[in-house]
């Protein structure tokens, strides 16, 4: 796996099998979309655009129609199965708009479950969980998610998603059903647990006031085959640089 | 550390009334199945343990069939008697082991007696090889003395000591109600009128059987004299009011009436069986038709030939009462699997594969099944013993049942393939749990 470049796409393309999305084109064109280490991109675009669905792509959670995504340098979806979903665990993590806690466990558990498909130690995966929930400001770890407010409830989504030390981290709307204020400390949280993790971040929004928050900004419409945007190409019309 | 077991354990508790609900038809299917079984199997040896070391029976009963149930399961005193020095005259002619005369119909407070002679309890034994053993006393050596069995003694409290007169016919008369009676207590009319009380001598306690697993546990033996003796002063008082005693010395051929007799021919030396048996048994059917001569093991056999089909329904009906369960597993996970697909989609996006997903489905399922089995275990061990108790108590069949052996293993084992197979469907739909739809913010 190369940690040097943790995603590339090429060609994908996407749509779903529907009379609806046939007659209206791909849901989701990419012509070309590299991440650097640690880089941090916020993809854009209105509500229902396929920001969502290109996230699904490029976990493995969907296949494409053309195309290829490669996370680490591996075509994710070269691999069949099991495979795939073990490198996603431990390669790829991923954030929620609505967190999407497991119901039922509690906090560390849920940090648990992510380390269940790593290749940490089975002995291990309790103490390192409660350390990286403590790292991010949580010191109650066996709460139950449903007696956390917001907050707490998306420090333990975020240290679920870095819990495997993933060279990419997608974080679908992390922001859309908090507050401004909250909003602010959630992405503060997020940006800097990957940065201090060396995960990149592939962030989707249609908040206009995320955009400042990062270096890299494309709206997913500009991604077609006309455009084409990697770390060491020349922006496309739509990248605006810092 | 988070295992497969953990996320499992978790979805049953999560749905804990579900779980307990589904797990207990299970348990209900499984009890009825190992129950039904059980007492099938104990209710055999029940019967084949009362009739003990005898071969033939002799009686005047209707059939055989009749005879048997009577004789040795007291199921009702015989409606006809025979002359007992006729029979020991009919005997003589053949190699006989034993001959025990039996006469049935006088009761203590229900449960029988069964007037004998002392041979009942050096020659016959009820149950294998197991000779009768006293708890306490002494076996009857004279008239008008008693030997309880086990359960009548430990049911009405008798004690070596106690006397008592007893009923002709089977009720619940006796002396202590008949006091309560008099006194304008309630007691059923008709059972008292149909009472009849032998009041010409006590009867007295001298011995109390220790359980022998047996009909007999539940009836109570005295000297086979005694009984001719009150019955034939009480014929006697009818000719001659001033008549105040009887004594076997009274007795007249025709007052020497019993009710069966308990027969075992000599074997041959070096062998278990008796060649002069079926020769008897053709000749005694042949040429004596005013008596009943039955083979109580032939008879055992035929019994359970009867009920056996009607105990294969029971036991189809506790295989659907199985199969619905395994439905009702089925439904359980099927209706939970909605509420289920976002923990389902999580654990896919963490890295779980669609076989693991399946596999938990599957596991979860059988878990019910293992659960339910245990359940139906305990409970078929509980109910065991309470339908042993009525039976004992109601019928006067000992039973033991035990739930060993591999027809107990399969029916678990089943319990728990059927309620694996029931999860493939939820499984399935697991496994084919879209993502991306599961996934959504809710609203």
């Amino acid at each position: 796996m190369d940690r040097s470049n943790p995603l590339t796409l090429n060609g994908l393309r996407f749509r779903y099998e529907t009379a609806e999305s046939k007659a209206s084109g791909w849901t989701v064109d990419v012509a070309n979309l590299s991440l650097g280490a640690s880089e941090q991109l916020l993809l854009t675009g209105s509500s229902g655009g396929g920001k969502s669905t290109l996230l699904y792509l490029i976990a493995g959670l969907l296949d494409p129609v053309e195309g290829r995504v490669l996370v680490g340098g591996t075509d994710l979806h070269s691999m069949r199965g099991g495979a795939r979903d073990l490198y996603r665990g431990r390669n790829i993590g991923m954030i929620f708009q609505t967190f999407n806690l497991l119901h039922g466990f509690s906090a560390v558990e849920n940090v648990m479950a992510a380390l269940m498909f790593s290749s940490l130690p089975g002995r291990e995966h309790r103490g390192y969980a409660v350390d990286l929930l403590a790292k991010l400001g949580l010191s109650n770890p066996d709460a139950d998610p449903d007696t956390l407010s917001v907050g707490q409830q998306q420090r333990v989504a975020v240290a679920r998603a870095v819990a495997c030390e993933p060279i990419l981290v997608l974080a679908d709307e992390p922001t859309a059903s908090l507050d401004p204020e909250l909003a602010v400390t959630a992405m503060d949280l997020i940006q800097d647990t990957c940065r201090q993790r060396g995960a990149a971040l592939l962030c989707t929004s249609h908040d206009p006031a995320m955009a400042q928050r990062f270096d890299r900004r494309i709206a997913l419409s500009e991604l077609g085959a006309r455009g084409a945007s990697t770390p060491n190409s020349a922006p496309s019309r739509s990248e605006v640089a810092r | 550390m988070m295992t497969d077991f953990t996320i499992i354990k978790r979805s049953l508790r999560l749905r804990l009334f579900s779980t307990l609900i589904t797990a207990l038809t299970v348990a209900v299917a499984v009890c009825l199945m190992l129950v039904l079984l059980s007492l099938r199997d104990a209710s055999r040896s029940a019967f084949n343990r009362g009739s003990g070391n005898i071969q033939l029976l002799l009686s005047a009963d209707s059939s055989p069939m009749v005879s048997v149930l009577n004789a040795i399961f007291y199921a009702n005193p015989p409606a006809r008697a025979v002359k007992w020095p006729a029979c020991q005259e009919l005997l003589a002619k053949y190699p006989v082991d034993f001959a025990i005369p039996i006469q049935q119909g006088d009761s203590y407070r229900s449960f029988p007696i069964l007037a004998t002679t002392t041979q009942f309890f050096s020659a016959f034994q009820p149950n294998g090889d197991e000779k009768w053993k006293l708890a306490d006393g002494e076996f009857f050596k004279a008239e008008f003395q008693i030997v309880a069995g086990a359960s009548v003694a430990k049911v009405l409290g008798l004690k070596t000591g106690d006397s008592f007169f007893i009923t002709h016919g089977i009720s619940g008369i006796n002396d202590t109600n008949e006091e309560e009676r008099a006194s304008g207590g309630d007691f059923p009319t008709m059972k008292a009128a149909l009472a009849q009380m032998h009041r010409y001598s006590k009867y007295k306690i001298v011995g109390v059987l220790q359980p022998t697993g047996t009909s007999h546990d539940r009836a109570l033996f005295t000297d086979l004299n005694s009984a001719w003796i009150v019955h034939a002063h009480e014929k006697r008082k009818l000719k001659d009011p001033t008549v105040t005693q009887t004594t076997a010395a009274d007795l007249a051929a025709s007052d020497q009436l019993i009710t069966g007799v308990y027969v075992r021919f000599k074997t041959a030396p070096g062998s278990s069986e008796s060649p002069a048996l079926y020769t008897a048994y053709d000749d005694l059917k042949r040429h004596h038709p005013e008596l009943t001569v039955a083979l109580p093991g032939n008879e055992i056999d035929k019994l359970f030939t009867i009920v056996s089909n009607i105990d294969e329904v029971f036991v189809a009906m506790a295989a659907v009462v199985m199969l619905s369960s395994g439905i009702a597993i089925l439904l359980a996970l099927y209706n939970s699997m909605e509420q289920r697909r976002r923990q389902v989609a999580v654990l896919r996006v963490l890295g779980c594969s669609q076989v693991r997903i399946f596999g938990l489905v599957i596991t979860e399922a059988a878990l019910i099944g293992v659960f339910g089995a245990l359940g139906g275990l305990v409970l078929s061990v509980m109910v065991n013993q309470i339908a042993a108790r009525i039976l004992d108590a109601k019928l006067g069949l000992a039973l033991q049942p035990a739930l060993l052996g591999t027809p107990t293993v399969l029916i678990l084992f089943a319990a728990v393939v059927l309620a694996s197979f029931a999860g493939i469907i939820p499984a399935v739909l697991a496994y084919r749990t879209t993502i991306t739809r599961s996934l959504r913010p809710l609203g």
